[in-house]
């Protein structure tokens, strides 16, 4: 082992101190910028979470887990999952090992940044020890490994259905100088290390390719030019990577510690929301899963677009994709980094200025709070279901959830038989939040006249608001699939069973995604017939097109999403399709060709 | 062409199949009537008095039966498949039997929506909730448990019809006044009973139905709002209660009623889509038959030798059907003239 050069440095490392030196600086200053947007409360929240013990942990092991190995791609995809882990896993074994090379054979080196990336450059020969050798083995095999990704990355950018995405991102141009200089440096320091293994020792990789490089060019003169290459590919790399897909790297670890802290987006630009934009990967993942890619025309504006459009500032843009999207939220759950798109969404709608912008908080609710005071969910507790506007228009799900509670004895009555107030949660997706404000608390002062303890919803948009918005830590929020099942388990409610009569659950927005509820509605379908599986379900459900959450869909695109849903929900032929989202049902009943029904319609016709 | 008697087969044996027949076969042509329903008639058969004049459908339907009683009639049949000959159409019905005809006329009409599709209204949920076909069978039979003695009655008209959400974005056409004359019947049947309709636009285009309109207001009191039903509850004595909105005054209504008719549109007939597809004719977008032109030759399809008559290419009054099917029997009667 020896330093070939005295001076320790050579001009070709500077392409990559500069790049090293700006995209640090700029890292920082965002970092810091991002900190200091945040309300002061979050702030706090954020900075304890880092110095609490328990949370470090988890944080380290989650940005291991996400930035690293990219497990939740594998889960998704094998070969897009390979694809980045190799590049993300095999370059950070191959910055730490080439510092460990440095700590190893010239400590006093460690202070220049350069080295551990250009170490076989500046110091030659280390192969002959077990430790050399083993390195350099190392470097080899992870720079093979990383050589793969990029392959199986070039693969994907010209026939992306070989990885298993129909389709992908069309990138700016920023991004691809990004993604060709990305592709330019593993292959640049194969070379430059090839051409100087006979100096510096090599491995598997470069001491052949070394060889057989020496069999036709006479001299080393190829060497020095290859690793000013290799630098340059790295200092255009990282002078253009805050202005590309490629920012979500370091924004991508700032992310994972916030939202381990619970911090949640607060305002539409600044702050945790800006994190998230810049955490976008660009992969594309999302323009598949989105439920309006069934028509072309929408693929621009799924979330990859918007936090695109929102980098760029082009606001008609950004309020065309806000307005437009389900919030089904079908892409944060595929998303590798879980971009949150409807939340997003819902903070750029709340920036709008209306005109008009009825006040609620006038509304007399005395008449209806007294009215459900005395009632059989009285001052002893019960159950006090509130049927939602929704489930006021399909009025069979209303009748087959009061004939199930009376049957299973359940002593219940209802918040708003004459019709009641909106729960709010249509107007927090239109970004009106002070007015649904408004709404909750008046639907909380029925709730907390009636004295009950169990707030029973049928529908799911409902059942999300009253669960997260409204403070009724005191009361159980429950949707009716759950109450029933529960009631089916406890043995309150028989449901005969009819063998061979197939039925699909679909799985609604606001309750799976949205709520986390799947498992109960199915073990209650299974009382009741065959459980079968639609193609995509659980979190993978697709959105029955219906949704409240769009702002601008016309009926026609509609449609052909509620085709595409309904396609998905019958690849195993079910005799029929049962939901628990009078809205889904309404939807669905335009458009099936078999019955759908509503869980409670179901399980009143078999007890 | 042949020298035998050319072979017309007439694919509905509502009003505008049998006036078809009837013509057809007094122009010396040999028409086959093929109906997949027990008895010939169709929508008409099942209605009780008709407008303008109040005269009874079983009357029209009655001389329609005797102009077509030599003529060969297929009743409770269907049409297994339809296949195109050199100079004709081959049919494989129902009853095995195969039949080859020189010319297709379509008299395959419409359906009527079906309004526990529109459930927000409640029809096959709550018992005090019809539609105008129950309405003109209680009206033949008088028997229906929903009707009763009701005191209080309410029409929604434009159910299914207009309506993009339903699927069906056209006019139905005759609701509007239909609506009216159940109306007035309802009130002659119970004169201390307050009727109320709900409409979105009254379309009173044809001969005296501006007449119907008047009455209907000015003489017997029925209540005209304005404004599409937004839901329909059940109080608890069962009676149903309507919510609307008055776009006239711009509040909400909302009323209690013992009974409610629903103004089901009318719809496409699938079957006739079928049929089209099969013989490759085209389907216009509403889903009805298209005619080769909308002016001048609505009673005629994309394709020679095949013919359209009454609702299979839209909503139609019962004089407008019926003058179709004549057309279109002169229309075959040319086609065949220039074939000679």
């Amino acid at each position: 082992m020896r330093e070939r050069f005295a001076s320790h440095f050579d001009p070709f490392v500077i392409p990559f101190l500069v790049g090293m030196a700006f995209v640090l600086g700029y890292c920082l200053i965002a970092m810091i910028r991002v900190i200091l947007q945040l309300p002061k409360e979050d702030r706090r929240r954020f900075l304890v979470s880092l110095i609490t013990p328990k949370q470090i942990w988890i944080n380290v092991r989650d940005i291991f887990l996400n930035c690293l190995i990219h497990v939740k791609l594998w889960q998704r995809n094998k070969m897009l999952g390979f694809m980045h882990s190799s590049i993300a896993f095999g370059w950070f074994m191959i910055i730490l090992l080439g510092h460990l090379e440095v700590i190893l054979f010239v400590p006093e080196r460690i202070h220049l940044f350069y080295y551990p990336i250009f170490f076989n450059y500046f110091v030659a020969e280390t192969e002959q020890t077990i430790q050399g050798s083993m390195l350099m083995f190392l470097m080899d095999f992870f720079l093979l490994m990383i050589l793969s990704g990029i392959a199986i990355a070039i693969i994907k950018r010209f026939a992306s259905r070989i990885v298993g995405m129909r389709r992908t991102t069309r990138l700016s141009l920023l991004d691809r100088v990004g993604l060709y200089s990305l592709w330019a440096i593993f292959p640049l320091r194969l070379l430059a290390e090839s051409f100087t293994a006979h100096i510096s020792g090599g491995s598997f990789l470069t001491i052949p390719a070394n060889w057989i490089f020496r069999q036709f060019l006479g001299n080393d003169l190829y060497a020095l030019p290859t690793w000013w290459a290799y630098s340059i590919a790295l200092g255009v790399f990282m002078c253009v990577l805050p202005f590309t897909r490629y920012m979500h790297i370091p924004a991508e670890m700032l992310l994972i510690p916030m939202r381990n802290a619970g911090i949640r987006i607060r305002h539409p630009r600044k702050g945790f929301a800006s994190l998230e934009v810049y955490s976008c990967p660009a992969c594309g993942v999302c323009i598949d899963a989105c439920p309006m890619s069934v028509l072309k025309v929408n693929c621009k504006d799924t979330t990859v677009y918007l936090n695109r459009q929102l980098r760029r500032g082009n606001e008609r843009r950004i309020a065309e994709i806000s307005d437009k999207c389900l919030l089904c939220g079908k892409c944060t759950a595929v998303c590798p980094v879980g971009v949150q798109g409807p939340e997003l969404r819902e903070a750029q709608r709340a920036r709008r200025k209306y005109a008009l912008s009825p006040s609620y908080a006038g509304i007399n609710v005395r008449p209806m709070a007294s009215a459900v005071a005395g009632g059989a969910g009285g001052a002893s507790g019960g159950v006090l279901y509130f049927a939602g506007c929704m489930t006021q228009l399909t009025p069979s799900i209303r009748r087959a959830t009061a004939s199930l509670l009376d049957k299973a004895g359940v002593r219940w009555q209802m918040m708003d038989p004459d019709g009641g107030l909106c729960c709010g949660r249509p107007l927090m997706m239109a970004g009106r939040t002070e007015q649904a404000r408004e709404l909750i608390a008046k639907n909380l002062e029925i709730i907390r006249a009636s004295g009950c303890d169990t707030l029973l919803l049928s529908c799911p948009i409902c059942y999300k608001v009253f669960k997260e918005d409204y403070p009724l830590s005191d009361i159980r929020v429950v949707h009716h699939s759950v109450f029933f099942q529960e009631l089916i388990a406890s043995g309150q409610l028989k449901v005969r069973r009819e063998e061979g009569h197939k039925l699909v659950w679909h799985d609604p927005c606001e309750l799976g995604r949205g709520c986390g509820v799947y498992e109960e509605p199915r073990a209650a379908l299974a009382a009741a017939g065959e459980l079968v599986e639609a193609g995509k379900h659980h979190a993978e459900s697709i959105c029955c097109g219906g949704s409240l959450g769009s702002l601008s869909l016309g009926f026609e695109q509609r449609k052909a999403m509620t085709r595409n849903a309904l396609d998905n929900l019958t690849v195993a032929d079910p005799a029929e399709i049962v939901t628990g989202c009078p809205l889904c049902l309404a939807t669905f009943v335009r458009a099936a060709d078999r019955p759908v029904r509503d869980i409670a319609e179901i399980l009143d016709t078999r007890s | 062409m042949v020298n035998r008697t050319p072979v017309i087969a007439v694919i509905g044996a509502g009003i505008a199949g049998l006036e078809a027949a009837r013509q057809l076969s007094g122009l010396g042509y040999e028409p086959v009537l093929i109906e997949k329903a027990p008895a010939v008639g169709g929508h008409v058969a099942e209605w009780n008095r008709l407008f303008p004049d109040m005269a009874p459908a079983a009357d029209l339907l009655q001389s329609l039966e005797a102009g077509t009683s030599g003529i060969r009639t297929h009743v409770d049949t269907e049409i297994a498949s339809l296949g195109r000959l050199k100079d004709g159409y081959s049919l494989i019905l129902s009853n095995g039997e195969t039949l080859l005809c020189d010319a297709v006329l379509f008299a395959t009409g419409f359906h009527l929506f079906d309004a526990s599709r529109k459930e927000e209204y409640g029809y096959g949920i709550y018992d005090r909730v019809i539609t105008n076909r129950d309405l003109e069978q209680w009206f033949n039979t008088r028997h229906d448990p929903r009707v009763g003695k009701p005191k209080a009655v309410g029409f929604v008209h434009c159910v299914g019809s207009r309506d993009v959400k339903a699927g069906n974005k056209q006019c139905s056409k005759v609701c509007c006044i239909t609506a009216i004359k159940e109306a007035i019947e309802i009130k002659e049947e119970f004169p201390d009973a307050e009727v109320y309709c709900f409409y979105m636009d009254l379309r009173l285009f044809g001969k005296k139905y501006e007449d119907f309109y008047i009455r209907a207001q000015r003489d017997l009191g029925i209540h005209f709002i304005r404004g599409r039903v937004s839901e329909v509850g059940e109080a608890i004595d069962g009676r149903v209660v309507v919510k609307a909105e008055d776009t006239l005054s711009g509040k909400p209504v909302k009323v209690t009623l013992d009974l409610l008719v629903l103004m089901a549109g009318i719809v496409c007939n699938p079957d006739a889509q079928h049929y089209a597809r099969e013989l490759g004719v085209a389907v216009d977008e509403d889903g009805f038959l298209k005619s080769r032109d909308n002016l001048g030759a609505v009673i005629e399809s994309s394709r020679p030798g095949v013919f359209f008559a009454g609702a299979c290419t839209g909503a139609k009054t019962v004089p407008e059907t019926l003058a179709e099917a004549r057309s279109a029997a002169l229309a075959i009667h040319q086609y065949f003239n220039k074939r000679r």
